[in-house]
């Protein structure tokens, strides 16, 4: 016998079972929905903040960075970079023109 | 006599949630508590309260607001939600529970005996006994079968309905419902021929 037959012993628990009523009401427990909120917006609060923080440590770092590269490169910078007129030491090209 | 209430306004209280206004996200809760309530305590998996579960829900809900493009109406989309959670809780159980004469009670015994072995209806009495037998059957199926089942055999709905409130398409519920009550069939086979014994 098919499940969907009405004289199944499952159609006849199903449409027994449909006729009991749930005993519990179905309205938000006193407090239920300031509780909800509260956590729903303090989550969403928590997530910004830690954008904010994770955004701020990344501009330190970034900054401490380029002040690191800065120094490191100080020499360099301070006496001048090659000019238009000195042909790169490496440069195959310029080097056969010259000859 | 007094006037009905206004209908609730579900566009003009996400604009005001959005605007995060904590009494309209209240109203929101109050709105689709019942929807969320029935659809956790129709899928209520063992050992999670469902205050716990619908909370889990609305938490949810309120995550994924911004994604919420009004596409579907804002019920089917929480109760998509709620389906989900509880989905995603039954199938963390893992191991369902076999399904045992020995842990029935007296009264779940004697009903699921007389629907067995005879063709009367169940007396209106032992609504609550069968009610609890059928969970406990649907309990030895996978939770998408099982809750293709209580949509499809306790809740009346259509597939369509069921298509529109799950999100899957009319063949996957058509191939779930059908999965799910040849399983059945083979465990009221099994609960026959052990009656017999």
């Amino acid at each position: 016998m098919n499940v969907t037959d009405p004289k199944h012993p499952w159609s006849r628990l199903a449409a027994a079972a449909r006729t009991a009523q749930p005993a519990a009401a179905d309205t938000a427990p006193y407090g239920f929905a300031t509780r909800v909120v509260a956590l729903a917006f303090a989550h969403e609060h928590r997530v910004v903040s830690l954008f904010e923080r994770f955004s701020l440590r990344a501009v330190g770092v970034a900054g401490l960075l380029a002040v690191i590269s800065l120094a490191g490169n100080y020499s360099l910078l301070s006496a001048g970079g090659p000019t238009d007129d000195d042909p790169p030491e490496d440069d195959a090209v310029s080097l056969l023109l010259e000859d | 006599m007094p006037d009905d209430p206004p209908p609730f306004d579900v566009p003009r209280c996400l604009e005001r949630v959005r605007q995060h206004d904590q009494d309209a996200a209240r109203e929101l809760v109050d709105h689709l508590y019942p929807l969320v309530i029935r659809i956790v305590r129709s899928h209520l998996p063992r050992r999670v309260p469902e205050e716990d579960l619908c909370q889990e829900v609305f938490m949810k809900m309120f995550t994924r607001l911004g994604q919420y493009q009004g596409a579907v109406p804002l019920p089917h989309w929480v109760s998509r939600i709620a389906v989900t959670t509880c989905i995603d809780h039954l199938r963390a159980q893992k191991r369902r529970p076999e399904f045992r004469w020995a842990d029935l009670s007296e009264n779940e015994t004697k009903v699921l005996d007389n629907v067995i072995t005879n063709a009367n209806d169940v007396p209106a009495n032992d609504a609550l006994a069968s009610h609890e037998l059928v969970h406990r059957l649907l309990g030895q199926l996978k939770p998408e079968d099982q809750h293709v089942l209580r949509l499809l055999d306790l809740e009346q709905r259509t597939v369509a309905e069921i298509s529109a409130l799950t999100g899957w398409n009319q063949s996957l519920v058509k191939v779930r419902a059908f999965r799910a009550r040849r399983k059945l069939r083979k465990l009221f086979e099994e609960l026959q021929r052990q009656e017999r014994q």
